[in-house]
């Protein structure tokens, strides 16, 4: 074994080593999560990862539908009573018309923003080792992905953001990750605050809604969508429904927790917004 | 004693066989939904690295884990060339440890994976998650890193035999008795 560490092997792995932490240095000085070695892997391993992936979903919607069936029969309780709530507020079509307004779905934004540029794609990749459900897409830069590009779900509703487009794929920081910051507002009240993700309610699907006055009326139940302030995030995409409120630490705000309206850790397919 | 061509042609098969296992386990690892249950998953990648390591030398085991270990960073979002360096360094001291030390069985290496995959899962939150502040840090690790570890170990054991397989098929005869 001595001799080993006199050997060209031996340099050859210390080079190694030196290249790869000079990588790591790189890619962490230049804001990058990746860099060209990875951007290589990634267009080998995207192909695998796709069809994989297909593959998954058919075998998990199968056994999905065997294992939770006491589950679906609570969630055909809850849509009845949704149904009777629903039929309900139709009778006052008109208010639930502009309460609407703020409810688009993907095919209202793209009508009442045909300027928007929407990119589908589905999930290949999650690694466990992402607390916040971080996931991989099938799309990168050339097909018109960067980027910063908002990543919503089939309903139109707010999934997170592209953090790092490749060549053929590319990472979504998700809305749960304490790292994500979007402009919303309550649409009801017509409160701000800031959407961004909380480790403490990330494990059930949730994040938080910061920043919120003491004195909004705001309340459990009512929906919060994007402002489009700042520039980053298209306005009037829907986050989801508030879970509850509590106060903030200093005591200067409030918090609502948001049970986001995506199935943010369990998505299977997403539009990007490439322009808008 | 075999023929040069025969010789680099085994070696060719062997390391193509690996590298497919490589592309099998990064799927396998990401395929979502796959092999989840609450917030833990097995890994594949890491186990994959020391069963080469162990299963070939030292040399060829450390760069193989650095290739394993770039696909992890890209997979995992990491920082690139982080989990590289770690796997890198496992798989050499994996080796060289089998060699020296360890009296390698599979339900042996199932252990030594399952305690490589602590170790780097350990880091890994600790870097990304309780360093940063995150609350919730207790729930998430004892929700997450244990059945991680034992699922990983578990899968390691299969892998362990596919690669045994691969190393001991395409093995060169050097005719040294």
């Amino acid at each position: 074994m001595k001799d080993f560490f006199e050997t060209w092997k031996f340099r050859i792995l210390i080079a190694v080593a030196v290249f790869l932490a000079g990588l790591m240095a790189y890619a962490a000085a230049n804001g990058r999560l990746t860099a060209a070695p990875q951007e290589l892997l990634s267009v080998a391993a995207a192909p695998f990862q796709k069809a994989a992936a297909w593959v998954s979903g058919g075998i998990v919607s199968v056994w999905d539908k065997y294992t939770s069936i006491d589950e679906t029969m609570e969630e055909n309780e809850a849509l009845r009573a949704e149904n009777a709530e629903l039929r309900r507020q139709l009778a006052d079509y008109d208010k639930l018309r502009a309460e609407n307004e703020a409810f688009k779905n993907l095919a209202g934004i793209q009508e009442d923003n045909p300027e928007m540029t929407f990119v589908s794609a589905f999930v290949i990749g999650r690694d466990a080792l992402d607390p916040f459900g971080g996931f991989t897409l099938d799309q990168g830069t050339v097909h018109g992905v960067e980027r910063g590009d908002t990543v919503i779900d089939d309903q139109g509703r707010l999934l997170g953001t592209v953090i790092e487009a490749g060549l053929t794929s590319s990472r979504v920081l998700t809305l749960l990750h304490p790292s994500f910051n979007a402009a919303g507002v309550v649409s009801r009240t017509r409160d701000n605050g800031i959407l961004t993700g909380d480790a403490a309610y990330a494990p059930d699907g949730q994040c938080v809604f910061t920043d919120l006055s003491r004195e909004s009326m705001a309340s459990v139940g009512d929906e919060v969508i994007t402002t489009g302030l700042g520039g980053v995030y298209p306005p009037d995409i829907l986050v989801g429904r508030i879970v509850s409120i509590e106060p903030e630490a200093s005591g200067t705000s409030v918090v609502a927790v948001i049970q986001p309206d995506a199935d943010v850790l369990g998505a299977r397919h997403a539009f990007i917004i490439t322009d808008y | 004693m075999e023929s040069r061509r025969k010789r680099r042609r085994s070696q060719l098969y062997k390391w193509g066989l690996y590298a497919l296992l490589l592309l099998g386990c990064t799927v396998l690892q990401t395929v979502p939904g796959f092999l989840l249950i609450g917030q833990a998953r097995p890994v594949f990648l890491l186990p994959l690295a020391l069963a080469v390591a162990v299963c070939e030398d030292e040399f060829s085991g450390a760069l193989f884990g650095a290739v394993c270990g770039l696909m992890w960073d890209y997979t995992a979002g990491r920082t690139a060339g982080l989990l590289a360096l770690t796997v890198m360094g496992l798989s050499f001291a994996v080796s060289v440890a089998s060699q020296l030390y360890l009296k390698l069985t599979t339900p042996n290496f199932g252990l030594v994976a399952a305690g490589a995959v602590w170790l780097v899962v350990s880091g890994d939150f600790l870097f990304y998650y309780a360093m940063p502040g995150y609350s919730g840090m207790a729930g998430r690790y004892l929700a997450y890193v244990p059945l991680t570890v034992l699922m990983s170990g578990v899968l390691a054991l299969p892998l362990y035999r596919a690669v045994r397989w691969v190393s001991d098929t395409f093995h060169i005869d050097s005719g040294v008795i």
